[in-house]
């Protein structure tokens, strides 16, 4: 850190520049006359000087030597082009020039694992987002901002929680009891990516990428294939998504600032019922099981019917409002010949419109690099962020959860009088009870919200920083190396205080406060090195050899707590305390033992990459990657993973020039072995618990899992063959890409039988199959004085599980919904008794049973598979206007076919009790003759030919496709008269709407669902189920982006 | 040479990476061990051995007596509890995750004993504390399958030869899909362990399994086997030992103090410096009364048709530890106040019940019958503090079997013995006991395995209820 740190202060220093007053202006524009926003100018002969093009093509260049210089003008997909021009101190020039384009906008740079290659070098199927993409709307993290624009990614953003997680799968979903989730490396390190941290809690799982500021992202790469994916080995079968930070570009020190304010709404309202409506479908029911007189509720046997009458409170109201949201970011860089950097600090507060819920992130980024000679340059990445998510139950736990479900509206808030009770100490006499305006708390403060909210005070703060250094040393043009070493530093400090109501002790008197603090600890370090081969003309080669080295450590850290009498009462626990310790202020140590160990895993990785080509038409890379993981059982510690990829530049053959129409033309295919390793640690063998005070006080210990020393990576066997083109000297750029990946030795958890004597195995057993084909398609309709571009994608996958093993359907365990994994079918298969239609006569509800007769009996034997949570198709597309300093965008994103599953409907919708029903009850039977969709109303689960009280059947599954105006963008730019009379360089202000509009047939609440998991089992086979998940969260926000 | 000299830079670079090979192997961190160093001393096997009695209180320590008294007549339908409600209604899903944990449990005792008894010959033990571990983990094994054979399959006696499907019998830690072993087999399996734990296990043992436990046991599985001769013929020697009186309090449930009645018993305790280990969860759980912390409603209860059946009589000592809450009202129930500590020892093997063994078999069998009237008669003097309530020294068999079961049915309510006791008298005593409108031997008295049981060898139980 003493290195670094005298580094920056150096950089400090070279900022404080001498300037000078003469400019140059102008403006950069295409060979159509249209501006180029971005493309960049310098001075040949000064290094580090250089301006940018804003949003009109407009460049000023100001802080250079007078005299004879060279002006150079570039940018991506453009020839560059160099005008000479002479000016003398203090004056000023106008220079507008037009770049013609280059052979082909498809030569952007990619960023591939372990270094950069061209887009027309690269055989594998990589989509690359640049900054704009992962900015352009209010995301909560940066991945929810890339839905709808990537061909082959699915994104469903995590419930309208604040912080809570997304789920992103590529090219479906290969993954049934280990993480189906892609790889995160962020500037080469492979970072903490556990959504299971602190596990399902309230309702949720938190976002391990929530602290990740999307501002700081220069572009995102998403690795499809195996001949992308196959350099990280055995964990890159779910796809892997690269995501660089910014560094100083070329040119002076400029600075930005970008702000936003919003507000944020549900998508929609639960209809949930009123307090008479909920009585009247009581009693409906009371009397349709024969009863007769005033109802009773057997679940609040102090609330009495009349009592009942008198109440009508709307629990949904009492729990959500209008978030806030405000963004701040502001950047320095600069980028000369000797070195660069870039330095953002940025401020994110996201409150949802669950009240009391947000999520606010504190960032800071240095990045830099300096160069000491030709052949050494030192690079630093450092950031540090805070993510403080202020946290409420939802879903299951509480909040709006019970407003849509036991917090029924019958319930009234708070007592409107005083009671008074029997004096159990002096008979006769009566004591006041409760007072007027105490909450009322007869049906337990679990289903009074506002008072279980007042009483629990509950705070997840995490610090994260990604810090690595590394060194670059060329001795030769042709070899270099690259030695990085990183530091992926994560610290979740969750904070809970309950206030007596809530705690449970009968014996303290105030609340109790609770800390649990979690670390993770997780050290990279890789070396390559590269050769570029000095072969015959024609012919190029280029090798590089690495190797990496990887080591995480999971930490929870606790103390444990006695009370008075010495008895301990629990760990990580302050008992008797009137606040959350954060508020108190008191201290308190909790770092000093581990609790929850042996969570340590590593992988040695060695790899090599080859590339070759013959005269830039012919291409071919090998790759191959040995992981050695501490995860996998000592029979099969390395796994070996090669991958082979060609392609063929036609456009670049001499017989493609006539067709004049056809600006570029690429064929690839690729072939290769990936791995999938998302799987705890030690789970391949028996580890035997220990404890020194067990039964008697004397000590234990015993098994705690069975091993498996056999264990291993998942494996993916892929191919990949696809077409990029332009056509019309680009203004259709496109591709088109089939696939096909096999997945064998896929993990399961398996459900083994009690008598084995321990529940779970896990062992690689399966085998899935995932076809598809993804096509993309950027068309540039107009391109006048209106200007309107296109971007459409869509992607269709094929998923089936092609083997189980032997295993059954209900062999998997760790899935709380009902989704199994059937052989013939998809990953998540709602597997559900089939119901058939209400009797016309009783209104009975009629099921069909296995061998599809007709049943009045409920039977979970008579399950079979009746739908998928893996939709057939997403994409989205994209429509961006622009009429001289407007731009207008619209981002629709869809999904085609899959089912979402409604759990809670099996109570809101089936026996009536305790819950809340939503307004579709109305849909019942009632008299004899009803064509209705629910059954008669009973109190009585025999009435529906149960003897569970909530059945699941396909009566509650849903189609799922859906299309949602994801996102609107309005922005005008400053023109660059007033731009300049402002001193600024470059200035926009804009309106963006998210979610604004949603097309669906579903009929619950929002069709877009990542409801709370367990386990990644129940992340796999569960998205798409909802139970009482709280709606995604509806934007409007302005903008302000500003550069000087 | 360049190259070479950059090569060589590289391979050494490679080199010191792979020189951190042996990072890939590390052992479990904190308190985990591999079994290897898990099991590699005497003491760590005896630990072995004493969580396996942790687990034991697992499911004795209230959970399948709990299970039991569902099935049967002595509490009303369980409040505000779906799993156990199934149970109550006598149709148990193969989702119940309740009846799942509970089902493990035994099963992860039974995994600890297999393996202890597979590794035991590899350390070097005294015969003394060799014979000792061998009886007390074939004591362990036989409660677990007696245990579980009693919830999952139907009695003994329910088909002549006893070829009725039975329960997966462990006898080692072997991971392969196993049958159900016929009943008949899963018993005389027990009685074989029993009949060896007996011989080898000392007359006294802290409070682990001794020689008495064994003998108790092996009474209680040959009475539920309608073996009175060899039921009889135990409870006496345990009842002759002298090691065991009946003492005159009625609630054996009781917190850091062991009635002498008790002759083994899971062990609950709090220790001065905090630390604790309570046994009684599956009671406390499912049986505390205590409005003053808020706990309004127990979710199990004891019936109106039971309560009535003593409360008449105020002498009755044990109706004290009932209560009436809400007489008379809509939400009248009845609680039974003995579970209500935070923590208490569980008997499992008592005199009390050993007297009503010995009793019942000898009438039955219709020999001596004055011992078993004052079997009879010792429980009734301490239940109503004097002799008003005794049996006639003429008492005939008929009017002992009533009396004893009167007093079986009270004295070990909550203790799960009810419902078994009707099996055996349906399977043996040619009645046809019928549990709210349900045969005892139809399908839905006894429960049904997890899902995850279910295999091409291992057929569920019938999933129709009764």
């Amino acid at each position: 850190m003493v290195k670094t740190s005298t580094l920056f202060s150096l950089l400090l220093i070279l900022i404080s520049y001498t300037s000078f007053s003469q400019v140059i202006s102008g403006t950069i524009k295409d060979n159509a006359g249209l501006p180029l926003p971005g493309a960049t100018v310098i001075i040949k002969e000064q290094a580090g000087v250089g301006a940018s093009a804003d949003a009109n093509g407009n460049f000023v260049l100001k802080d250079f030597k007078p005299g004879k210089i060279t002006l150079v003008f570039s940018f991506i997909g453009f020839q560059t082009k160099e005008v000479p021009v002479e000016i003398a101190a203090s004056g000023s020039r106008n220079v507008d020039v037009q770049l013609a384009e280059s052979d082909s906008e498809l030569d952007e740079v990619v960023i591939v694992g372990y270094g950069v290659q061209r887009r027309s070098e690269v055989s594998g199927s990589i989509v690359k987002l640049d900054a704009k993409d992962i900015t352009d709307m209010p995301a909560p993290s940066f991945e929810n901002a890339i839905q709808g624009k990537a061909a082959g990614v699915q994104i469903i953003t995590g419930s309208g929680l604040a912080g809570s997680g997304s789920v992103v799968r590529i090219r479906g979903n290969a993954s049934i009891s280990a993480s189906g989730d892609p790889l995160y490396v962020v500037d080469n390190i492979p970072i903490t990516q556990d959504y299971f941290i602190n596990g399902n809690s309230g309702g949720m799982n938190t976002n391990p990428l929530a602290t990740i500021n999307p501002n700081d992202i220069e572009s995102v790469e998403i690795l499809k294939d195996a001949s992308a994916t196959a350099i990280y080995g055995s964990r890159g079968a779910n796809g892997v998504i690269l995501i660089t930070t910014k560094r100083g570009k070329k040119g002076g020190l400029r600075f930005g600032f970008n702000t936003r304010v919003g507000m944020s709404q549900p998508t929609r309202l639960p209809d949930m019922l009123t307090g008479p409506e909920y009585l009247q479908l009581y009693e409906e029911a009371w009397v349709n099981d024969g009863n007769v007189g005033t109802p009773t509720f057997s679940f609040a046997p102090s609330l009495s019917w009349e009592e009942a009458q008198n109440n009508n409170t709307d629990w949904v109201d009492q729990t959500i409002g209008t978030g806030v949201k405000q963004f701040y970011d502001f950047n320095v860089q600069k980028g000369a010949e000797k070195y660069n950097f870039y330095i953002g600090g940025s401020y994110d507060r996201n409150e949802s419109y669950l009240l009391n819920n947000s999520y606010t992130r504190l960032s800071g980024r240095i990045n830099g690099n300096y160069r000491f000679s030709e052949k050494l340059k030192v690079g630093v990445s450092t950031s540090l962020s805070q993510g403080d998510n202020q946290r409420v139950d939802a879903a299951w736990s509480g909040g709006l959860g019970a407003a849509m479900s036991t917090a029924l509206p019958i319930y009234p808030i708070y007592y409107d009088k005083d009671v008074y009770e029997a004096d159990p100490g002096s008979p006769g006499d009566s004591v006041l009870a409760h007072q007027q305006g105490d909450y009322w708390l007869e049906a337990g403060i679990g289903n009074n919200p506002v008072a279980f909210a007042d009483k629990k005070d509950w705070r997840v703060r995490e610090i994260r920083s990604i810090n690595s250094l590394n060194l670059l040393y060329a001795p030769t043009k042709r070899i270099s190396f690259n030695v990085t070493g990183s530091y992926d530093y994560m610290k979740q400090t969750e904070d809970l205080f309950l206030a007596k109501e809530l705690h449970g002790f009968s014996e303290i008197q105030n609340g109790i406060a609770i800390r649990t603090p979690r670390q993770i600890h997780n050290w990279n370090t890789f070396a390559t090195g590269s050769y570029e081969f000095n072969l015959k003309e024609n012919h190029n080669l280029t090798a590089l050899v690495g190797g990496e080295y990887q080591q995480s450590q999971n930490q929870l850290s606790a103390r444990k707590i006695t009370n008075d009498e010495g008895r301990v009462e629990a760990v990580n626990y302050v008992l008797g305390v009137d606040e959350a310790l954060y508020e108190s202020g008191e201290s308190v140590d909790f770092d000093t033992t581990f609790l929850e160990a042996n969570k340590r895993f590593n992988f040695l990785s060695y790899f090599v990459r080859l590339n070759y080509n013959y005269q830039k038409k012919y291409f071919i890379q090998g790759v191959i990657r040995a992981d050695g993981s501490s995860k996998f059982g000592p029979n099969k510690r390395y796994g070996y993973f090669p991958s082979l990829g060609v392609h063929w530049l036609v456009s670049n053959e001499d017989f493609f020039k006539k067709y004049k129409n056809l600006s570029y033309l690429k064929l690839k295919a690729s072939y290769g072995y990936v791995g999938s390793a998302g799987i705890p640690p030690n789970r391949y063998r028996s580890v035997y618990y220990n404890a020194n005070i067990g039964y008697g006080g004397q000590p234990e210990t015993g098994p705690t899992n069975l091993e498996n020393p056999n264990l291993q990576w998942e494996s993916a066997l892929n191919f990949d063959a696809g077409v990029e083109f332009g056509l019309y000297k680009d203004r259709i750029t496109g591709n088109l890409t089939y696939y096909n990946k096999k997945s064998s030795d896929v993990f399961l958890e398996i459900g083994v039988p009690g008598y084995f004597g321990q529940s779970t195995l896990y062992a690689n057993v399966a085998e899935i199959l995932n076809e598809g084909v993804e096509f993309q398609i950027t068309t540039r309709n107009l391109s006048k004085k209106l200007q309107w571009s296109t971007d459409f994608n869509i992607a269709y996958n094929y998923n089936e599980i092609t083997s189980l093993g032997g295993y059954s359907e209900d062999a998997v365990s760790g899935g709380t919904n009902d989704t199994r994994t059937v052989v013939g079918y998809p990953v998540g298969t709602n597997f559900l008794v089939r119901f058939s239609h209400v009797d016309k006569e009783t209104g009975a509800p009629v099921y069909i049973d296995k061998e599809g007769n007709e049943t009045y009996k409920w039977d979970p034997d008579d399950r079979v598979a009746v739908g998928s949570v893996l939709p057939k198709a997403v994409g989205g597309i994209n429509n961006t206007f622009r009429y001289q300093n407007w731009d207008l965008s619209f981002l629709v994103v869809f999904t085609m076919g899959g089912n979402i599953y409604d759990s809670s409907s099996k109570r809101q919708l089936g026996r009536v009790d305790e819950w809340n029903r939503t307004e579709l009850i109305y849909d019942r039977w009632t008299e004899p003759g009803d064509d209705a969709t629910y059954p008669r109303l009973t109190l009585d689960e025999a009435n529906h030919g149960s003897t569970t009280p909530w059945i699941n059947t396909d009566l509650y599954l849903h189609d799922a496709s859906y299309a949602r105006l994801r996102n609107v963008t309005l922005a005008y730019n400053l023109p660059s008269k007033t731009v300049k009379k402002l001193k600024l360089t470059s200035m926009r202000i804009g309106f963006v709407g998210t979610n604004l509009l949603t097309f669906t047939n579903y009929p619950g609440i929002d069709p877009e669902i990542a409801r709370d998991f367990e386990n990644p089992t129940d992340r796999n086979m569960s998205p798409n189920i909802s139970f009482l998940t709280p709606p995604q969260e509806k934007t409007y926000s302005l903008t302000l982006n500003v550069t000087f | 040479m360049k190259i070479l000299k950059n090569i060589s830079f590289l391979l050494a670079l490679l080199f010191v990476i792979s020189s951190c090979e042996k990072v890939l192997e590390f052992e479990p961190e904190g308190s985990n061990l591999e079994e290897e160093e898990a099991l590699s001393t005497k003491n760590q096997l005896i630990a072995l051995l004493n969580s396996t009695y942790s687990s034991t209180t697992g499911y004795m320590g209230g959970q399948f007596q709990s299970f039991n008294e569902l099935l049967g007549d002595n509490v009303s339908q369980p409040a505000n509890n779906n799993d156990l409600n199934e149970i109550y209604r006598h149709d148990v899903l193969f989702f119940n995750s309740t009846v799942k944990s509970g089902y493990n449990t035994p099963y992860a005792a039974l995994l600890k004993v297999n393996r202890l008894l597979e590794v035991i010959d590899d350390f070097e033990f005294t015969s003394e504390e060799y014979d000792r571990i061998t009886g007390e983990c074939q004591f362990l094994r036989a409660m677990a399958h007696f245990e579980l054979v009693k919830l999952f399959a139907q009695p003994y006696g329910y088909t002549t030869n006893n070829s009725h499907l039975g329960i997966a019998y462990k006898s080692s830690s072997q991971t392969d899909l196993l049958q159900r072993t016929p009943v008949g087999e899963v018993y005389s399996n027990i009685v074989a362990d029993l009949k060896s734990a007996e011989a080898l296990l000392p007359a006294t043992n802290g409070i682990y399994a001794t020689k008495m436990a064994a003998t108790a046991l092996l009474a209680k599985v040959y009475f539920q086997q309608g073996n009175y001769t060899d039921a009889a013929q135990k409870a006496g020697e345990v009842i002759n030992s002298g090691l065991f009186s009946l003492g005159s309090d009625v609630d054996r449930f009781q917190q850091n103090v062991v009635l002498p009645e008790v002759i083994f018993y899971l062990q609950s305790y709090l220790a001065a410096d905090g630390n604790a280990f309570f046994a009684s969860g599956g009671y406390a759980g499912n049986y505390t009364y205590r409005p003053a912390d808020g706990i309004n409603v127990p979710t199990l209860r004891a019936t109106r048709e039971f309560y009535n059946i003593y409360s008449a009589d105020t002498s009755d000592k044990r109706v004290g530890l009932y209560q009436v809450v809400n007489e008379g009202e809509l939400n009248e129930f009845i609680a039974c106040i003995k579970f209500n500590e935070d923590y208490f020892n569980v008997p499992l093997l008592h005199l009390t019940e050993m007297k009503l063994i010995r009793a019942e078999s000898n009438a039955i069998l219709g020999v001596e019958l004055a011992t078993a009237i004052q079997d009879v008669n010792d429980i009734r003097e301490r239940a109503y503090g004097g002799n008003a309530n005794n049996l006639p020294a003429g008492a005939g068999s008929a009017s002992i079997i009533t009396a004893v079961r009167f007093e079986r049915r009270i004295e070990m309510f909550a203790e799960g013995d009810r419902i078994q006791d009707l099996k055996r008298r349906g399977a043996f005593e040619g009645e046809n006991p019928v549990i709210r409108g349900d045969q005892w031997n139809c399908d839905g008295l006894i429960l049904q395995f997890p899902i995850s049981e279910r295999s091409a060898i291992f057929p569920l139980n019938p999933n129709d209820g009764c």
